[in-house]
């Protein structure tokens, strides 16, 4: 039953993520009638889904694989609602609904394995992987706004030889950017607090030596790149290309931490 | 000849556009509905400006339609490129379409020949549908543009007070400006600028969301530089520098502009939402272009300069000193005063005069396509709104046939009542329940044919 939620939430997913794309590209706003409401019944469904899923494995935090996936995946769907209520922009949707989409389809179709083997501890774990995940969707959500900078850019740079040329996004150039700045200065002081919450707990559990780990250390280097990016960003008002590759690299980042998590023999825990 | 025709090409001489049959088929009032007026497509400005109505003058002439023979409710449209004249007549016919020419001879003191030719006519349905056409726009020069709506608006509201607009046409016009605001909703056909100046202000509005507390530099002292800057203050630009090869024509605009802003903050959107927003105007020097210029976020040039005032390298060092925050160049100037390759800069966006013109043409093109659908919707609400009125016409017919029949009912029953009262055997209460029962069935059997005939006549 728990999987049918989900499965619905990413039917619904879907539609708005094509949805989207006439609202946002195409000076069709209407559309947004579908994209919004058909985002907010799949966050609905899909809270439930991961509410049941949690609670059928008695654990109260996402541990497994396709349990994070889900996880992030309603978090990024929250971070696009919460860009369209505070900016009335779907474009964000143009990037962020997919990868909503496609999160939700592997949890929803390949339940993944365990990935912690240790007792947890309920409160503070919970807050470190919130936390992390938070950072790891506001990240994601800064590089689609990057991407939708440079995509705005280019349609308001192109002549009107072509019809259609001035199908500019509903967003202007420089609210893209705040976004993009905005979601990376939420980002900064949850991954923080959750790597602080991480460092405190593995250092009474395992002592000093869980911290010589490589991927670890990858971790760690995460969020100074993190910082650097922030910091090179307000110093020099860094936008459109430059801001992609900035982000992407730190994203990269983060996938190299995720996947040495698959390799690293700490970090490892089971649920109770 | 379609309406649709008679609007399109010039008019040689009044033409009644419902034919008669047509007309009487579809006359929704008791009276006869009629519009005569000219417009930008049948008449030259010289007509269209010996009748212009200045709007202190338009309640006294809508009361002086009133009184000629034969009308009964009027209103008056009167905009730079049309003048028209909503009536409510007695009856239809020759005479009281003459008693409008002499109104339009005694008020106006033009010659019937000078303005006839120009004039066109629509009666009953066609009326309407010419109305609701108007007040979406769809009449209009510019398809689509949003000011003729405040304008029928207007004319609505100064007939009212003038006590020229009653039973027809107060629902009338209630139902135009519904079916204007309907056109506008389900179609894009107002949203999109036609105009260089507003498409330059839509486009500065893509780069930099609202406009309160931006800056603009205005380069070149033009018409067309004044109205641009006017439109980009309206949309709450209020730090303005101007810079022109003469001094004093610069330190003229900076006076206009200051005075604009004056007006904006005094009555605009910008003493509401940008409280606190430093207004000023400044001249520049000449010499200090290139260095004042970083501090605009919006440069709007129109010299007569042979060769480009800004080049690659200048967006470069502009950039630089913005840190890298968008600059938006508008040049309405020919020749060009900014590189075109400035556009290649990254944060730079460059738009000529021939990208700005083509743009609105697209618009434009765009609005046509817009106007196929609008079209539909208002063809589909005249039905609409005529087939009300018949409804209601038809509703006192039906009630005054019941209650006539009703009324015989009770007076035969009274009297075979009276009758059987004096005989020895009055009828028992069971037996006058029958006969009442019976009577109101036989009567609503025989009324039967006729109210559906009314009711099938009216939808």
């Amino acid at each position: 039953m728990t999987l049918l939620w989900l499965r619905f939430a990413v039917l619904l997913y879907g539609i708005a993520a094509l949805a989207v794309l006439p609202a946002a590209l195409y000076e069709r706003p209407r559309w947004r009638h579908i994209a919004v409401p058909a985002t907010i019944a799949a966050i609905f469904f899909h809270f439930v889904s991961l509410a049941e899923t949690l609670n059928a494995a008695h654990h109260r935090l996402p541990v497994e694989t396709h349990e994070l996936q889900s996880f992030l995946a309603l978090l990024l769907a929250l971070a696009f609602l919460t860009v369209y209520a505070r900016y009335r922009s779907v474009s964000l949707g143009i990037f962020v609904l997919p990868i909503v989409f496609l999160l939700a389809t592997l949890a929803a179709f390949r339940p993944g394995e365990e990935t912690f083997s240790t007792p947890i501890r309920n409160g503070w774990i919970f807050l470190h992987i919130v936390l992390l995940l938070a950072a790891y969707a506001a990240l994601v959500v800064s590089l689609m706004a990057s991407l939708l900078y440079l995509i705005q850019e280019r349609r308001l740079k192109r002549k009107p030889s072509n019809r259609r040329w001035l199908a500019t996004l509903d967003t202007p150039l420089e609210t893209i950017d705040q976004i993009a700045l905005k979601s990376l200065l939420f980002g900064l002081p949850c991954m923080t607090a959750g790597l602080l919450i991480g460092s405190v707990i593995a250092q009474a559990d395992y002592g000093a030596k869980y911290f010589s780990d490589p991927k670890i250390l990858l971790t760690f280097g995460l969020w100074i790149a993190y910082v650097a990016m922030i910091f090179i960003r307000r110093l020099s008002g860094l936008r459109g290309r430059r801001a992609v590759y900035l982000s992407s690299f730190v994203i990269l980042v983060v996938l190299f931490v995720w996947a040495a998590n698959q390799f690293s023999a700490v970090h490892r825990f089971s649920t109770p | 000849m379609s309406a649709t025709q008679t609007r399109r090409q010039p008019i040689q001489r009044l033409t009644i556009v419902a034919p008669a049959t047509q007309a009487a088929a579809a006359q929704p009032h008791e009276g006869a509905l009629v519009l005569v007026g000219i417009n930008h497509t049948t008449a030259p400005i010289e007509v269209r400006e010996r009748l212009a109505i200045p709007a202190a003058r338009l309640p006294d002439a809508v009361r002086a339609l009133t009184q000629q023979p034969g009308i009964r409710e009027a209103l008056i449209l009167s905009t730079c490129n049309r003048v028209e004249f909503l009536t409510l007549q007695d009856q239809p016919g020759e005479e009281t379409t003459r008693s409008l020419l002499r109104f339009l001879h005694e008020y106006f003191a033009v010659p019937a020949a000078i303005v006839e030719p120009h004039l066109y006519e629509f009666r009953e349905r066609e009326a309407v549908r010419h109305l609701f056409r108007v007040a979406s726009s769809l009449d209009s020069m510019v398809v689509g543009e949003p000011q003729i709506l405040g304008q029928v608006k207007e004319a609505y509201s100064v007939a009212r007070q003038a006590g020229t607009v009653s039973a027809a046409l107060d629902p009338l016009l209630q139902r135009a400006f519904s079916v204007a605001k309907r056109v506008r909703t389900e179609t894009q056909i107002g949203s999109s600028s036609v105009s260089v100046a507003s498409v330059a202000v839509d486009l500065a509005r893509k780069i930099f969301g609202s406009l309160h507390g931006k800056t603009v530099l205005i380069v070149g002292a033009g018409k067309m530089s004044e109205l641009a800057a006017r439109h980009l203050i309206q949309q709450g630009a209020t730090s303005i520098l101007v810079a022109n090869r003469t001094q004093e024509r610069a330190a003229q605009l900076a006076g206009q502009v200051a005075d604009l802003i004056s007006m904006q903050l005094a009555n605009g959107p910008i003493a509401i939402h940008g409280a606190g927003l430093a207004c000023t105007t400044e001249v520049v020097p000449f010499d200090q272009l290139h260095a004042q210029a970083a501090r605009a976020d919006i440069v709007l040039t129109s010299t007569g300069s042979e060769h480009p005032l800004f080049d690659p390298t200048h967006g470069r060092q502009f950039l630089e000193r913005r840190r890298n925050r968008p600059m938006f160049f508008i040049d309405i100037a020919v020749p060009r005063d900014v590189d075109p390759q400035m556009n290649q800069v990254e944060g730079c966006f460059v738009y000529d005069i021939d990208d700005l013109q083509q743009v609105a043409a697209a618009h434009l093109a765009d609005r046509g396509r817009e106007s196929a659908a609008a079209e539909k919707i208002v063809g589909s609400e005249v039905d609409l709104y005529l087939q009300r009125l018949q409804v209601r016409e038809a509703v006192p017919a039906i009630v005054a046939l019941q209650q006539n029949a009703e009324s015989l009912r009770q007076a035969e029953i009274a009297r075979t009542a009276a009758k059987l009262a004096a005989s020895a055997e009055p009828l028992t209460p069971a037996q006058q329940a029958a006969i009442d029962a019976l009577t109101r069935s036989l009567t609503a059997k025989l009324l039967h044919p006729q109210l559906a005939a009314l009711r099938k006549k009216s939808e």
